[in-house]
């Protein structure tokens, strides 16, 4: 890039000073060790070892009548045959192909008008975009079930007052929205941090000089800064891409509010989870456990992949 | 409240409905502290009545009663429960017990209580010595050979004090493997103001029902019969035991008999189907804040209810109390009387436990003595009983609730009780509840006929059970 990486080209090295080097850094190595070995320690034991295990679990099946028994692929077959854990999966994907990109646009904007400093007490209605991140997700998702609540929810009684009687948030053709609501909700304010962040470690002087050619102002946002911050809206698709595939925590709420409205694959990891849980199937739920962890490290390669033929990684 | 005695996963309807008869019942069988807590503080209706009795609701594992025992050589036995007010039974036993020490916590009512068992069991220790489980959710134990035949400690010597359905769900072959404890015989539970300003008598039979229904929505366009809680797996259930339509034939071992698709069950379906599609049914979920402001609001009519029923619907009537009458249910057959029940629960020993017949004694005096159901009958535990004795006394009989006015409800609850038929449960009621949410949601909505969701269901039951290893019949 600007050579402070590089440096400048080397000689081969004799092969005196190689060894000399190879057994200082394995000894460096060794040192170094010691210092990454409380992470590895729980690293090891808080993500490989459960890992392993869930995928050993997943070659058995565990039957009321019969035991434990070895059993192979059968919970993958049986998973990946499964409509119940697709129609979860394609559930999520549309409601991250709605979410990602309002919630990105909403978050944008914002990230943009703080930017420019023309509100007043930026600081503070950055700090109030934020506080929806703050409020962790299970309080937020009570918090709009009693908004949205058909029978006494204020938001019910202003659609009725907007004329739109009779509507109900956790009908079956509502619940997806209401959850794509909730969800931008929670997390609008964290993406715009992140973007207004990057919007500010815009060079001031591509600025400078977009405004001394006589840019208008939504040429610069959209044609000079929006391509700028393109690496960090890269990464926060690529984020929220995989919390959509792992959303759990507002559609397991609202199930409290409105059975009927929540099923039980509704996303993969309810189904993972009613699975394991209601029908005690826990391998058949190890096994849809790996498969999603396959699919969303298929997502995070191929992301990373397409970064890195655009360089940005 | 009504609307957090939804709370738990997987759906458990039946976890709300043994819990007692109480407000303060209501909130002890909240499962998550979750909005018991918001409750308390929530502006919104749909809380409100929870803050006073949000003190009782139970914490993830809460110790009830049984803290300290005097006598430290004292047996000791862990005891899981949810039912609010039992700590004053356990701490009676406790009393005139001395050589054996009951302490009791509250871990969740239904699911989460049963999961944390299913998991204890699984990992060989920490399941407690005698357990609350609902009579539907007994034989998922009992497959797995996780409760104790209780006859070697003496069970059959109260056999005479239960009514015989009871006995016979917590029975398998010659064996018991738990005490029967408060159930939930139902009754046609009606607005007498609503239904006699249209002159319709309480139907004595469920063709009359039909009629009455279709006279009401005539009258009153605004105005439903009842409501119909497709999802409502028990209720729906308890209604088709009464029909003589039960999907299940269960004995114990590996055969399984799954039939949601058989002519009784196709008859039962077709029945309501056309209550639904005229609209003169209303298609809520029940035991909630919806359908118990429809029955306070002259909406729906009256409630296919149980005994604990009235006082679920107690804190939320307003403009209606005094004038909810229970009458017995309407029948298939003129002339019969059949009755059916919905809810309650067993107490079993479990295998694990190290006590046996320190945990058997303690089950047994619970269930099977006046002295335990003295206290267990009153709130706000409120338990309907199982035992005789108390099932037979003219004074439990002729309580009265502001709610019914001057009536006396619990005349036609006994006098249900006595006419219910034991039903086999499969065993794996767990998955059935959780799954019949999402199977049954269209029936509410119209999108689907109740036949078209009972052939789903065949379909998914019969799936499962394969999987786990049954031979199934349909």
């Amino acid at each position: 890039m600007n050579g402070t990486v590089t440096g400048p080209p080397r000689r081969p090295l004799p092969l005196r000073s190689l060894l000399v080097q190879s057994a200082w850094s394995r000894r460096r190595d060794r040192r170094g060790f010691w210092f990454i070995a409380p992470f590895l320690l729980f690293f090891v034991v808080l993500m490989l070892a459960p890992l392993g295990y869930a995928i050993y679990t997943s070659l058995y099946t565990t039957r009321i009548i019969g035991g434990t028994v070895f059993t192979g692929a059968a919970n993958y077959t049986q998973t990946l045959e499964s409509g119940q854990f697709w129609s979860g999966v394609i559930r999520v994907i549309i409601f991250a192909a709605i979410q990602i990109p309002v919630m990105l646009a909403i978050a944008f904007f914002f990230a943009t008008i703080f930017d420019l400093g023309v509100a007043r007490y930026g600081t503070l209605f950055r700090t109030i975009f934020f506080i929806p991140f703050a409020v962790p997700a299970v309080v937020g998702a009570v918090m709009w079930s009693f908004l949205l609540e058909p029978q006494f929810g204020p938001f019910v009684h202003l659609a009725n007052s907007l004329g739109f009687h009779g509507t109900d948030y956790f009908s079956s053709g509502l619940i997806l929205p209401t959850i794509i609501v909730i969800v931008i909700w929670e997390w609008t304010g964290y993406n715009m941090v992140i973007l207004y962040t990057a919007l500010r470690s815009v060079p001031r002087d591509v600025i400078e000089a977009a405004i001394l050619d006589d840019t208008p102002l939504w040429k610069i946002i959209l044609k000079v800064k929006l391509p700028m911050v393109r690496p960090a809206i890269v990464l926060l698709v690529f984020i929220n891409t995989i919390g959509a595939l792992q959303l759990f925590t507002e559609p397991l709420i609202l199930y409290y509010f409105e059975p009927q409205a929540i099923s039980t694959n509704f996303t993969p990891t309810i189904y993972i989870y009613n699975t394991a849980i209601a029908g005690g199937q826990y391998n058949l739920a190890a096994a849809a456990a790996v498969i999603l962890g396959v699919v969303i490290v298929i997502i995070s390669v191929s992301s990373l992949f397409a970064r890195r033929r655009r360089s940005e990684v | 409240m009504p609307s957090t005695s939804r709370l738990s996963w997987p759906h458990r309807p039946g976890a709300r409905r043994i819990a007692g008869r109480t407000a303060a019942g209501l909130a002890g069988a909240v499962t998550l502290s979750l909005l018991a807590a918001c409750g308390g503080g929530s502006p919104s209706p749909a809380a409100a009545g929870s803050s006073s009795a949000s003190a009782s609701a139970s914490s993830s594992a809460t110790l009830v009663a049984g803290g300290s025992c005097k006598n430290s050589s004292a047996t000791k036995i862990t005891f899981w429960a949810w039912v609010p007010g039992l700590g004053r039974a356990v701490n009676e036993f406790n009393k005139t017990h001395p050589s054996i020490c009951v302490t009791q916590e509250d871990v969740g009512a239904g699911s989460p209580e049963y999961v944390k068992i299913a998991d204890a069991l699984k990992a060989g220790s920490g399941a407690p010595d005698v357990a609350e489980v609902e009579f539907d959710e007994l034989p998922s134990f009992e497959v797995t050979h996780n409760v104790v035949n209780l006859v070697p400690y003496g069970a059959n010597k109260y056999k005479s004090q239960f009514v015989p359905w009871a006995w016979k769900e917590v029975s398998q072959g010659p064996a018991v493997y738990a005490m029967p404890g408060d159930a939930g015989p139902m009754a046609f539970y009606y607005n007498s103001k609503l239904l006699a300003k249209y002159h319709i008598t309480p139907p004595a039979t469920w063709a009359q029902f039909a009629s009455a229904a279709a006279a009401l929505k005539k009258a009153d366009p605004s105005a439903y019969m009842t409501n119909f809680a497709a999802t409502d797996l028990q209720w729906l259930m308890s209604l088709m035991a009464q029909d003589n339509a039960w999907p299940f034939a269960y004995s114990g071992g590996s055969k399984v008999t799954i039939n949601w698709t058989g002519p009784a069950q196709m008859k039962f379906a077709a029945y309501w189907q056309k209550l639904i599609s005229a609209k003169e049914v209303n298609g809520t979920s029940d035991v909630s804040a919806t359908s118990f402001a429809d029955m306070d609001k002259g909406i729906d009519a009256s409630w296919l209810s149980s005994a604990w029923g009235p006082s679920y619907f107690a804190p939320d009537a307003k403009q209606s109390v005094g004038d909810w009458r229970a009458a017995p249910l309407p029948q298939w057959t003129a002339g019969a009387h059949v009755a059916a029940n919905w809810g309650g629960s067993t107490y079993p020993v479990f295998s694990q436990s190290a006590h046996k017949a320190a945990a058997a004694t303690f089950a047994e005096w619970l269930n099977g003595t006046t002295a335990s159901w003295t206290i267990t009958k009153t709130a706000p535990s409120s338990l309907f009983p199982t035992f005789l004795p108390l099932l037979n006394d003219p004074t439990y009989k002729n309580i009265t609730v502001p709610v019914s006015g001057s009536s006396h409800p619990d005349q036609t609850f006994t006098a249900a009780a006595g006419n219910i038929q034991g039903v086999p449960w499969p065993p794996f009621m767990t998955e059935a509840l959780t799954q019949s949410a999402t199977v049954f949601a269209g029936v509410l909505s119209g999108k689907e006929t109740l036949a078209a969701a009972f052939r789903n269901f065949q379909n998914v039951l019969a799936n499962y059970a394969r999987q786990q290893g049954f031979t199934v019949s349909g």
